[in-house]
């Protein structure tokens, strides 16, 4: 193997890890609340906008940048939520599947709107790298890795967090039947609440990852979110590890399109991916068959 | 002397669960048969398979000599059986007469002029008593009402065999005796029936043959009387009767 | 009463089909451009209902027929086809695609469908860029020169009708009986014998015929489009947004919301020329969340719906027992 192809292996895996981070933010969301939000990408976007926001402004690494968004996010999702998704959470499935598409597609327009209004220029990554590695006669980026090693090391905290503490088994309830969760007491509301915030968090610190390696513009969110749901769709409706390897997918082939076909491909490849996952196996490569 | 309808050694895993297991259930043509048993016993599991919307993990649903398990439920319903909801699912922001409608148009679908459709949509409701209510919303109906649509909406599919799960849950006494009346009125038309049901009154009172399901397995089947003195029976019961289920007479 | 009612009612249209007819030779030029475009919008609006409000499947990539249809017209014209038959090519083609899409993407429900739909659009605009010698690529497409707004006029005028027309018999067809269950529980429409997969390609085959149609004519007009123009996100989005503001699943909502927002564009997008789409965006937040229904379903505005006889169709997000007409 080349050793460009490895490099392009990396770079798809890594884009794939942020992916995979965002979908499965947004993965737990529809999980507990049945609804998909539309507007998951604008939050990549922003965390990605404030991410750099900070690393230009107070030279904090991105690293830290991730972490430090985190709540930041939390805070907005938990006001998203509060404004816009708890009123119309408590109506029958195909009104709140017009409402939520509605709320949520009008909240995109207008995050990207507005952002694009303050914010003109495409942002360029962050020029922050750490010396190269060398492994096995091959150069990798240090940075790449330890991004690479951060986002797992998220994905594992999240999975733990969904295991080990009580909100975390609540969520998972929630996400398993949601009659049942509420007979056993489970504060619906503010579980779905928390669960949407963590979701918007995880999406952001995937922004601010993002943002180091590629760049970023105001109108990339309902694409994104577009990927997102071939992510989604790719690893299996309702199957939170699926997200994670539906994104490794995505980000791979993603990365090699680019490279043998051309720049401007690179956006297809995602929905023909879907395409034929909905042709070859419609449940997702995780998912349950009815 | 092919059966009219067998369930042969059917069995249901969910996951680890088994929710049904080795289940034998035979009907006989024109009868109501009630299938009883504990909640969770397996009940709906069943009518899920036998209506085509599951697959049985093994065994068989033979009806009229054909096998149907595995075939869709729309095929099922093409076949001749039909079925209710426990939790009534009436096309909401229909009228009646629509719901009506969508049977008979598409469940056995003979070609039928529009007037003539209507018309018979019409006699379909006047027989649960829906009448009056053809241009209503199906959503704001009351309880009874809608168990009523659902079960004139299966009568539109011309069915043979007709399931009704837990069509009196959530009645009151003037309602289950209206609807024990309607069920009556069905059978004499030569309809089949098989009915799961909690309350074991209102099971003593239509049911010609009783089949009990707890944790999926078959405990006792046979007359009323001699299911509901069997021992077995009656000890997966205990503690369960405590519900509001026993309901006293009407 | 009855019948007086609908004498007038009908009059009232009548009277406003003359003015329509005659609006070109009464001198207001651009009148006749602003029902143009309305007119393409009102029959987009309209047709993506059939899918969106009928069926209850948010197909918000219902533009990608729209440009499809502007984009064979203005091949075909160049090379020389006369006008209907291009019409005729777009129309065939958008109906195949649909059908062929339809196949894999009507295993997505709800949001998930909407957002692949949306996903389509952008795919065939980035092949439409991409195949540089048969579409101009980003530069755009133009047509035969020639000023076909008069003709165009009453084009457009006819297919928008042509829809109203097909809209209405489809919302009484047993076919439109059988779409309307498919929204309200898909799971027990089949088992009732309603042939799902069969009905959802069918009605979004439908659904692209008047879609396509007005792409044609629209470039016939314009003699010019780009990929941005025919599958940005004002063509993809407005349509929709009539529909859903004006109400959605019912015939007249998609009208009413129509001439709603084109009036308030022709007021507002002059006097404020930044945030369209913010504005686009938070009228969507509002209907999203106080009025899903739609204009006609709010308190004012029904009893004069059902009042007219147009009560028909879906009055489905309503609450409580309603009596409904027929």
């Amino acid at each position: 193997m080349s050793a460009d192809f490895i490099q392009l292996l990396v770079g798809g895996i890594l884009l794939g890890g942020i992916y995979g981070l965002a979908a499965f933010g947004l993965s737990i969301t529809f999980g507990v609340l049945n609804i998909l939000n539309l507007a998951h990408g604008e939050f990549l976007m922003l965390g990605s906008l404030l991410s750099y926001g900070i690393f230009v402004g107070l030279g904090i690494n991105p690293f830290i940048a991730a972490i430090l968004v985190m709540p930041v996010f939390m805070l907005l999702g938990l006001g998203f939520y509060l404004l816009l998704l708890k009123p119309i959470m408590d109506k029958p499935p195909h009104q709140l599947l017009v409402a939520s598409i509605l709320v949520t597609l009008g909240a995109s327009l207008f995050i990207e709107d507005v952002t694009a209004f303050f914010w003109e220029r495409p942002v360029t990554g962050i020029s922050y790298s750490l010396p190269p590695m060398e492994l096995a006669g091959v150069v990798i980026s240090s940075t790449r890795l330890l991004i690479l090693f951060f986002i797992f090391a998220l994905a594992c905290g999240m999975q733990l967090y969904l295991k080990k503490t009580y909100v975390g088994k609540s969520i998972r309830a929630i996400v398993q039947g949601r009659e049942g969760a509420k007979v056993v007491g489970i504060p619906i509301s503010r579980v779905s609440a928390l669960a949407f915030s963590i979701g918007m968090a995880l999406a952001a610190s995937a922004g601010a990852f993002y943002v180091t390696l590629f760049t970023v513009t105001p109108v990339m969110g309902i694409p994104l979110t577009i990927k997102y749901l071939c992510v989604v769709v790719l690893g299996g409706l309702g199957s939170i590890v699926g997200s994670v390897f539906g994104g490794l997918i995505l980000g791979v082939a993603e990365t090699l399109t680019a490279y043998y076909c051309g720049a401007e491909w690179s956006p297809t490849i995602a929905f023909i991916l879907l395409i034929l996952i909905l042709i070859i196996k419609p449940e997702g490569l995780f998912g349950a068959k009815k | 002397m092919r059966p009219f309808f067998e369930c042969r050694e059917i069995s249901k895993t969910f996951g680890g669960i088994e929710a049904l297991t080795h289940v034998d259930l035979k009907v006989e043509p024109n009868t109501i048969t009630g299938v009883i048993g504990p909640n969770g016993a397996g009940k709906t599991t069943l009518f899920n398979i036998i209506s085509g919307a599951l697959l049985p993990t093994a065994g068989e649903v033979i009806f009229k000599g054909k096998k149907i398990s595995g075939m869709g439920p729309a095929r099922v319903c093409r076949l001749g059986i039909a079925r209710t909801y426990q939790l009534v699912r009436p096309f909401n922001s229909l009228s009646a007469i629509e719901n009506v409608l969508i049977g008979l148009g598409f469940g056995r679908a003979r070609p039928m002029a529009k007037r003539d459709r209507l018309a018979e949509a019409l006699r379909i409701l006047r027989m649960v008593g829906l009448e009056n209510k053809m241009n209503h919303v199906a959503e704001g109906l009351t309880l009874v009402e809608k168990k009523h649509l659902e079960i004139a909406r299966a009568l539109a599919t011309a069915p043979e065999l007709l399931l009704l799960d837990e069509v009196v849950s959530g009645l009151n006494p003037t309602e289950v005796t209206r609807i024990i009346e309607t069920i009556q009125q069905i059978r004499k038309s030569g309809i089949t029936i098989i009915m799961i049901e909690h309350i074991l009154k209102v099971v003593m009172a239509l049911c010609e043959r009783v089949v009990v399901l707890n944790y999926g397995v078959q405990i006792a089947a046979g007359t009323p009387e001699e299911v509901v003195r069997n021992e077995a029976v009656i000890e997966a019961y205990i503690g369960r009767f405590e519900d509001t289920e026993e309901r006293p007479d009407a | 009463m009855n019948r007086r009612r609908k004498k007038l009612f009908l009059l009232v249209v009548l009277l406003l089909c003359a003015i329509l007819a005659a609006l070109p030779w009464l001198g207001f030029s651009y009148g006749v451009v602003w029902i143009f475009l309305l007119a393409v919008y009102f029959t987009l609006a309209l047709s993506y209902d059939i899918v969106g409000g009928y069926m209850g499947y948010m197909n918000l990539g219902h533009s990608t027929f729209f440009g499809l249809g502007a984009y064979t017209t203005a091949i075909l014209l160049n090379q020389g086809f006369n006008l209907f038959a291009a019409l005729f090519a777009a129309l065939l083609l958008a109906a195949v695609f649909a059908a062929v899409v339809s196949y894999p993407l009507f295993r997505l429900r709800g949001a998930y469908f909407a957002l692949a739909t949306f996903g389509l659009i952008s795919l065939i605009e980035v092949l439409t860029v991409n195949l540089r010698d048969l579409t101009g690529g980003s530069g755009g497409i133009s047509t035969p020169p020639g000023n076909h707004m008069v003709p165009s006029y009453y084009l457009v005028l006819a297919v928008a009708g042509g829809t109203m027309v097909l809209s209405h018999f489809v919302a009484r067809s047993k076919f439109g009986l059988a779409l309307f269950s498919i929204r309200e529980d898909e799971e027990v429409a089949k088992a009732f014998g309603v042939p799902t997969t069969l009905y959802k390609g069918l009605a979004l085959v439908i659904s692209s015929a008047p879609a396509s149609l007005v792409g044609g004519i629209y470039v016939w007009n314009m003699t010019y489009i780009s990929p941005n123009s025919v599958f940005g996100l004002e063509i993809a989005l407005s349509p929709i947004i009539m529909a859903m503001l004006g109400g959605t699943g019912i015939m007249i909502g998609p009208l009413v919301g129509a001439v709603f927002i084109t009036l308030v564009q022709e007021f507002l997008w002059t006097k404020v020329p930044y945030f369209h789409l913010a504005m686009y965006g938070t009228v969507l937040v509002l209907i999203g969340l106080f009025m899903p229904g739609g204009i006609v379903r709010t308190r004012w505005v029904k009893p004069v719906v059902q009042w007219l006889g147009l009560g028909e169709a879906v009055d489905y997000f309503k609450n409580g027992d309603v009596e409904r007409i027929p």
